[in-house]
């Protein structure tokens, strides 16, 4: 099988090629079946991989496939070569198997949509780009593979542009993320000036022995870390999430939630020995992943809009990823992410059956008492929104969450742990507030369409997985090549362990006191005057994009209109006008004569003669 | 000769039978379709005979000719170009007043000399080449009369004239000096203490050479002759024409190690930078995309002489890489042009290809390539050109042209994009006028050169192992 590594990539790709060449001419079934069948059969490779991986384990810990070698100048060479360890077989399987569920469940979802060849086209290429980005050996090849998961994340939130609203949210993700990647680059080249190299194991040995706490090794984890924050929709990049929630369900469930946000811990974790000779960028990780896990949580709780509290809840389950890398317990954040997949997956596929249901519909509002009318799409949210939770030991997020809690404590210090527990309470309250409000109390809409066995089968699929992924030994796996946490449990950890435990249990009971039957204390609150205020405040995701349009937006427009003749821009116009002086200068001499063209030669001649015979 | 000797020159032996053969056919059967076969199965078979050629080489066949690695490569390089050439025209053609069996025989022999000067190592063979394939030309530029096409033609003919007069005299007077007309002797000689007369002589021999690779101040009749001539024929000017005179420049200054002598290095790094500056500059404003892509084809001669200058192996390399890729994306982008064109008039002004992204997607997606290919956008050849040619000329520290290619390459993108987004632009008003169906053997063309473009972008290893062993021959 390591021979074959490159079919990983290579079948969704064929995949979405094959797609994009026959367009509209097949029929709808054959374009799912071309879609989600060679996600499957890619995932069944990674399956083979991994089988024959954990048969064999290759003595380094980890199999390079060479595939070829791009560029070779001498002095500076990049090539395209696959990787596969424990972290990138760990990622790869749980993007493959992620994707292809979500595939067949969307087979149902997106049927009559006019652009359903297009659709499975753009997410086959999606997968395509992911698996690139975590099979690469090359920083080149990765980046190849983080634009084009941008790309298709662009094109699959737009994927109804006839909306103007949706081509708006498109872009904005687009320009938002292009601020961290354009770090991601400057980071590389960086790394490629320093080591010749952008093969990531040369790379890393290289800064391990030369960067020994030099500020270069500071200045590549900030670029890196710039290039994550803006794809993870850490703060302060995160303000392009929300807005994502405009692509269609499936999308929101593969991209904005399971896989392509988790890049950014990904491509920390991969280059984990930059941050480790950098102490203080590894606080800053974590101190903004605590940041943005409180900021999204808070705001989760006020949504109306069933999906865009999913997009909070993804926020601050990747904002618990990044406290992880912070605190050194680089194990725990892809534990994280691998349970994180498969939850918020399941979440946003049986939101998604939820809104199909009742024809569009968004707002919990006008949900309600769904549990028994959408008994599927009930018990399995509640299956994802238990391990989102981290309800203890019978999910499977209590098992990576109380990791991370657990490693916050011991290399973090009490302040990151608390900021941890505060985020698992109120991410448990929001969590059952959603259950509450969609599926108990008053009935709401009426439904209209019923769940069909495509969509069936993924989501009871993903419910087994958010429920008993937390048995896999994913951390001890993951130790050949991610370090385990140095630091030791301080005095107290056990009370610490039980009170991370109880802390969910306590976050569903407040949830029940507040949402389930009467919501009295609530609307109380909500319609109170201060009370108002902080429920616009905290529903707007606090209010970042009011203070970034004033902050950024406005003063840049103010001062591209005040400096639009001033000094700075004289080079760049005096450019332009200098073309423009020679371009009508030389166009003269293209005068369509004939005498003048030969005039011309022998002026050459003249000079080429005077040259050689008088130098 | 011996028969390895014919074995080893087949390629050119094959194109002149090729050319017989369809002249004396051409009086039976006039037909279009025949025609064009017979000299497509002609660069097929040439092709093909590329390979017992190989087994033969190296080998010096007469005083003429070196069949070697780097002529093989060329000659390949050259046949491919001159098919796909012939494929772009065949729909071209399709439906055009007159006679189109003898268009398919001029190119034959057009492409018989551009071989030809591929494996040439002495003046002799030099000229003859040369003159075989600019005869053709003028033939070929006004095949399809018309005021443009006969203004063209009769401007090629006359300033070519002038510049193999330079030619033949600059010849004669490199023969007084040195007493031989052979690379490899010139080069012994040279050596020796030369005289101003070899200087004289070398300098006109710049001359007629700038002149047929449009090099500046040499290159003012190129966007007149590109735009009066039919579009494949334009590409084939910017491409095989080009090329051939290109590769035996090459192999001359290789073999004779001219580079080596200052002056001569001044001027041709003139040369180079006034290529790059006209031809981008030029080109700027222009309205039509026949005249831009001439002079875009200036300001690529400009990029490929850094790579002659910078010389030996990865110069050479460099060198290759980059005409390769150029054939790529300018054939492509005439051959865009030939498709899109009507049998009355050619589709050849920027606003007329607004809007033809929603009309014909695949095709703006071929034409986009190619010109994002010629601008040098990563994952397309184009890159992966200028990026060797950048590395090679770092790596002689001539940074003066280097800076040179990079600010040029920056100006270049705004005429190729201003194309681009004309093509995606939504129509004007009733601009959307019926399109010309597509030619099919223009579109296989069409799509085999973008898949050729991105797999050189993406995978250049293949190309490059057999661009190292032809410049191991020097």
């Amino acid at each position: 099988m390591k021979e074959f590594l490159w079919l990983i990539p290579a079948l969704p790709l064929a995949g979405s090629i094959l797609l994009a060449a026959l367009g509209r001419s097949i029929p709808a079934r054959v374009s799912a079946a071309i879609g989600g069948g060679t996600v499957g059969l890619s995932a069944l490779a990674v399956l083979a991989a991994g089988v024959d991986f954990m048969s064999a384990p290759p003595p380094e810990g980890f199999h390079v496939q060479g595939l070829w070698t791009w560029v070779d100048l001498g002095w500076f060479r990049a090539g395209a070569a696959l990787r596969l360890d424990a972290l990138s077989l760990t990622m790869a399987a749980v993007v493959t198997f992620t994707a292809f569920l979500i595939l067949v469940y969307s087979a149902e979802f997106m049927e009559g949509d006019e652009g359903y060849s297009r659709f499975f086209a753009y997410m086959d290429l999606f997968v395509a780009a992911m698996l690139v980005l975590v099979l690469a050996d090359d920083l080149l090849f990765l980046y190849l593979g983080w634009e084009g998961v941008g790309l298709c994340s662009y094109l699959l939130i737009g994927f109804w542009y006839r909306e103007a609203n949706n081509g708006y949210a498109a872009r904005k993700a687009f320009i938002m993320t292009r601020a961290g990647d354009t770090a991601f680059v400057i980071g590389i080249i960086l790394l490629a000036a320093s080591f010749g190299t952008l093969d990531i194991t040369a790379v890393m040995e290289g800064a391990a022995s030369e960067w020994q706490g030099g500020r270069l090794a500071a200045a590549a984890a900030l670029l890196v870390l710039a290039g994550a924050l803006g794809k993870s929709a850490q703060a302060p990049l995160q303000t392009w999430l929300p807005d994502a929630m405009a692509g269609p369900t499936p999308v929101s469930a593969l991209i904005h939630a399971a896989t392509m946000v988790a890049a950014g811990v990904y491509i920390i974790a991969r280059t984990h020995v930059l941050f480790a000779l950098a102490p203080w960028v590894m606080d800053l990780v974590a101190a903004l992943g605590a940041a943005t896990l409180l900021i999204s949580a808070f705001s989760a709780l006020v949504q109306h809009d069933l999906k865009r509290s999913l997009a909070y809840s993804t926020m601050g389950q990747v904002g618990f990823m990044f406290l992880a890398l912070g605190v050194g317990s680089w194990q725990a954040a892809i534990f994280h992410f691998m349970t994180h997949a498969f939850f918020k997956a399941l979440l946003f596929l049986s939101a998604g059956a939820v809104i199909i249901s009742l024809g569009g519909e968004h707002d919990m509002r006008r949900m309600g008492g769904l549990r028994s009318r959408l008994p599927l799409a009930f018990w399995t949210f509640l299956a994802g929104a238990a391990s989102l939770s981290a309800l203890p030991l019978v999910t499977a997020g209590y098992y990576s969450k109380d990791l991370i809690l657990e490693g916050a404590l011991a290399g973090g210090g009490t302040l990151l742990w608390g900021a941890g527990i505060i985020g698992a309470f109120v991410t448990a309250l929001y969590a059952f507030r959603m259950v509450f409000l969609v599926f108990f109390g008053e009935a709401g809409a009426d439904v209209k369409r019923r769940t069909g066995l495509k969509a069936a089968l993924p989501l009871v699929a993903l419910s087994a997985l958010s429920l008993l992924a937390g048995f896999f030994g994913v951390p001890s796996f993951l130790e050949a090549v991610l370090p385990a946490s140095q630091a030791a449990p301080p005095v107290g950890h056990r009370w610490a362990g039980i009170l991370s435990s109880l802390v969910p249990l306590l976050g569903a009971a407040a949830a029940c006191l507040l949402y389930l039957g009467k919501r009295g204390i609530v609307e109380r609150l909500a319609g109170s005057g201060p009370g108002a205020v902080l429920h616009r405040f905290l529903g707007s995701g606090w209010g970042f994009d009011w203070l970034y349009e004033r902050l950024f937006v406005r003063p840049y427009q103010l001062a591209a209109r005040a400096g639009r003749a001033d000094i700075i821009d004289a080079p760049y116009a005096g450019a332009v006008r200098l073309a423009e002086r020679l371009n009508g200068l030389l166009v003269k001499t293209q005068s369509g004569q004939v005498r003048r063209y030969a005039a011309g030669m022998a002026l050459g001649a003249l000079l080429a003669l005077g040259a050689m015979v008088f130098i | 000769m011996s028969i390895a000797d014919f074995i080893a020159v087949l390629p050119i032996l094959v194109l002149t039978i090729a050319a017989v053969a369809a002249t004396v056919l051409a009086a039976f059967r006039t037909g279009h379709a025949f025609n064009a076969a017979l000299a497509a199965c002609g660069f097929v078979l040439a092709l093909a005979s590329l390979a017992p050629a190989s087994k033969a080489a190296p080998r010096a066949v007469t005083a003429l000719f070196s069949v070697d690695a780097y002529s093989l490569f060329f000659t390949g390089l050259l046949l491919g170009a001159a098919l796909a050439v012939t494929l772009l025209s065949y729909g071209y053609n399709a439906g055009r007043e007159g006679g189109l069996a003898e268009f398919y025989i001029v190119l034959i022999i057009g492409t018989l000399g551009a071989i030809v000067l591929a494996s040439s190592v002495h003046f002799a063979s030099f000229f003859l080449g040369l003159e075989i394939l600019g005869v053709s030309l003028y033939v070929l530029i006004a095949y399809f009369l018309g005021p443009h096409a006969n203004e063209a033609s009769i401007k090629y003919l006359i300033l070519a004239g002038v510049a193999s007069s330079f030619l033949v005299f600059g010849m004669a007077l490199v023969y007084t000096e040195l007493g031989t007309m052979e690379f490899s002797r010139i080069a012994m000689r040279a050596g020796a203490g030369a005289g101003p007369l070899l200087f004289a002589g070398l300098a006109m021999i710049t001359v007629a050479a700038g002149f047929k690779l449009a090099a500046a101040p040499f290159h003012m009749w190129a966007p007149d002759v590109y735009e009066g001539a039919p579009a494949p024929v334009g590409a084939f000017l910017a491409s095989v024409s080009k090329g051939a005179v290109a590769v035996i420049i090459l192999r001359y200054f290789l073999q004779t190690g001219s580079f080596a002598i200052g002056p001569f290095f001044t001027v041709f790094t003139a040369i180079a930078v006034a290529s790059m500056f006209a031809g981008n500059i030029l080109a700027l404003f222009q309205k039509s995309v026949k005249r831009t892509l001439a002079y875009s084809s200036v300001a690529h001669i400009g990029y490929i002489l850094v790579a002659f200058l910078a010389g030996g192996r990865p110069g050479t390399v460099a060198a290759g890489y980059y005409l390769a890729a150029y054939f790529v994306s300018i054939i492509g982008a005439f051959g865009a042009v030939a498709l899109l064109s009507g049998k009355e008039k050619e589709l050849d002004s920027i606003t007329e290809y607004r809007g033809l992204a929603w009309q014909r997607p695949w095709l703006a997606g071929a034409f986009t390539a190619m010109l994002l290919s010629l601008a040098g956008m990563p994952l397309t050849a184009g890159f992966l050109g200028k990026l060797f040619v950048a590395g090679a000329g770092v790596g002689e520290d001539l940074w003066f042209l280097v800076i040179a290619l990079v600010v040029n390459s920056a100006i270049s993108v705004y005429y190729y994009l201003r194309i681009i987004i004309a093509l995606f632009s939504p129509a004007y008003g009733e601009a959307a006028a019926p399109l010309p169906g597509l030619p099919l053997a223009g579109s296989v063309a069409l799509g085999t050169l973008t898949l050729l473009l991105v797999f050189l972008g993406v995978y250049p290893a293949p190309l490059l192992s057999l661009l190292e062993k032809a410049a191991a021959v020097f």
